[in-house]
């Protein structure tokens, strides 16, 4: 989570945000804001509008209706682009037969910026031993680290990343999980985008869930989890099976996690505590867990889970 | 702008297919400018030197033979390496401001065409005059047309290169970009010119390849049309417009129907 360091960065405020491509609908009147200085993960589930509405933010595709803006300017009309902005959106975009420091000199080039940023950048990626070699022959973490030393040659406020950990194996995400915490212990604003619930869970202060293209929720993380609709109870019981029997009569959603403990959603103890009383059922421990983000997840995203398509994509 | 333009240099610098187009240029100068001293040849001497203003200003020009498909190559190369290699969407993440890409590409394609034309001028000088002085020719000769044949040579070389940029942004595809420009300057506008004349009595003079001819060629007086020798070229100033014409309306109907697409 973000701690320590001075705030960095502007507002990110997408406003009545619409793109239709023909008769489908990728983003429908979207609006949300990113505070500066936090960490906000962009959550939804394949084609639910997220590829779409970052690169409206940047300038890459055109909305249909609405705006993005960067500290209430278009990104095409920030004075320094790659100086207030570092986008990682695929980690496919390079010439293979370019080396990995001369990719990074031609960035910096185009940004303005110094080229011995390179060699800062890619020391700060992990990747100084590799500057001399062609991106051709990099491995998909690599590339991703590539892409990332070239979001950040121009020392950027803010980040937005596009699922960077995509095709990274768990040592690249357990990589970049502690290289965002990082960056954001610098006070930079990310906006990420990503399909790893677990370790988004880990990292942001604020979620967007997106749906079909629409808001579905934002705020604070806890905030989130600890809304009524995420709601989590565990119970540890030597009647789970009863336990059980009876959450399925009252059509309340529950979880068998172990031969004794039960996760029941969607509800508090104000609800659960009596009912369980009246029925007299055992318990060794009742607690209030909050939701896990990927229970809210699918629930505000209609059971959508990862690698489905929403009928709107 | 200025920062863009050096990204652009950088970029096109370390492309590949940029050094195979200057590899090119380099051999066929030379096979060129051997086949005009072997056209020069007489019972006995296989090789002699040039001689008379024509064969003097076709020497020092001897590059134009490769640039005419060299240049417009290159030109493609600039614009379509950036979709064949998907780097197009970090380059306008880079620069948002997309005519601003566009005519960084413009400014780099016309410094590549003319690194192009010192390339060639490099083989007639290093090679062409030694060999033409060794054949008993006079290379202050040929030194003296100069500045009959280089302004020419340049400008159609750069409208050459424009002429690709804008095929390679209006197709994309660099296969498809380099095959069309190449197809219609060596092939196409070929057999349109017979059918134009044999069909219709009609002297299709401004088409690329005959319009950069008469851009270069008519400053030149000595390489005259390469093709077809009963086409009318068109004056040089005319031939210049039409070529510029060749370069900026594709490049202009590019811009506006894939340049500034959705980068999805």
């Amino acid at each position: 989570m973000t701690t320590g360091s001075s705030i960095r960065g502007l507002p990110i405020e997408i406003s009545g945000l619409s793109k239709h491509f023909g008769d489908v609908v990728a983003v429908d009147d979207l609006s949300f804001t990113v505070e500066p200085g936090r960490i906000t993960g962009f959550l939804g589930p394949n084609g639910s509008g997220k590829t779409t509405t970052l690169r409206m933010l940047l300038g890459l595709v055109n909305p249909s209706a609405g705006q993005a803006t960067i500290g209430g300017k278009f990104y095409r009309d920030l004075p320094n682009p790659s100086g207030q902005v570092g986008a990682v959106l695929e980690a496919t975009s390079f010439h293979p037969a370019r080396r990995a420091r001369t990719h990074l000199r031609m960035v910096a080039r185009a940004g303005g910026h110094d080229e011995s940023r390179a060699d800062v950048v890619l020391d700060l990626v992990g990747l100084a031993d590799d500057a001399l070699r062609k991106v051709g022959g990099f491995s998909m973490g690599m590339r991703q680290r590539l892409e990332l030393a070239s979001a950040l040659i121009g020392d950027p406020d803010i980040l937005i990343l596009d699922e960077p950990s995509n095709g990274l194996d768990p040592q690249g995400i357990a990589w970049l999980r502690d290289f965002m915490r990082y960056l954001a212990g610098e006070g930079r604003t990310i906006l990420v985008s990503s399909h790893l619930l677990a370790e988004m869970a880990q990292t942001i202060d604020d979620a967007v869930i997106v749906s079909h293209g629409q808001l579905k929720a934002q705020g604070s993380l806890e905030a989130i989890t600890s809304g009524l609709a995420g709601a989590c109870m565990q119970a540890r019981s030597p009647e789970a099976d009863r336990l059980c029997s009876l959450l399925d009569q009252e059509g309340i959603r529950f979880r068998r996690l172990a031969q004794d403990t039960v996760a029941i959603d969607g509800v508090t103890p104000e609800h659960v505590g009596p009912l369980l009383a009246t029925n007299q059922i055992v318990l060794y421990e009742l607690s209030n867990q909050g939701a896990d983000l990927e229970s809210i997840f699918l629930e505000l995203t209609s059971g959508l889970g990862f690698g489905d398509v929403s009928p709107s994509s | 702008m200025i920062n863009t333009i050096r990204s652009e240099l950088l970029k096109m610098r370390t492309m590949p297919g940029v050094w195979v187009t200057f590899g090119l240029a380099f051999p066929l100068t030379i096979l060129y400018m051997t086949g005009l001293f072997a056209a020069q040849g007489y019972p006995g001497h296989t090789f002699s030197s040039v001689q008379g203003v024509a064969h003097l200003r076709q020497l020092l020009g001897a590059g134009y033979f490769g640039i005419t498909f060299l240049a417009p190559i290159l030109g493609v190369i600039c614009i379509t390496g950036e979709y064949r290699n998907k780097t197009m969407t970090s380059t306008f993440v880079l620069t948002p401001v997309r005519t601003r890409v566009l005519a960084a590409k413009v400014g780099v394609t016309s410094l590549w065409c003319v690194l192009l034309v010192c390339l060639s001028l490099v083989a007639v000088f290093a090679i062409g005059l030694a060999w033409n002085d060794a054949l008993g020719g006079s290379s202050s000769q040929v030194v003296d047309q100069f500045g009959a044949v280089v302004p020419g040579l340049l400008a159609a070389t750069v409208l050459l290169g424009l002429f690709g940029l804008g095929f390679g942004t209006l197709v994309q595809n660099q296969v498809a970009a380099i095959l069309l420009t190449i197809g219609m300057t060596f092939i196409l506008e070929m057999l349109l010119v017979v059918l134009a004349r044999a069909i219709f009595q009609y002297n299709l003079n401004w088409l690329p390849s005959a319009a950069s001819q008469a851009l270069a060629g008519e400053l030149a007086r000595g390489l005259g049309n390469r093709h077809d020798p009963a086409l009318q070229l068109l004056s040089w100033w005319k031939g210049g417009l039409v070529m510029l014409a060749w370069g900026l309306i594709p490049l202009a109907l590019g811009y506006f129907t894939t340049f500034r697409r959705d980068v999805t």
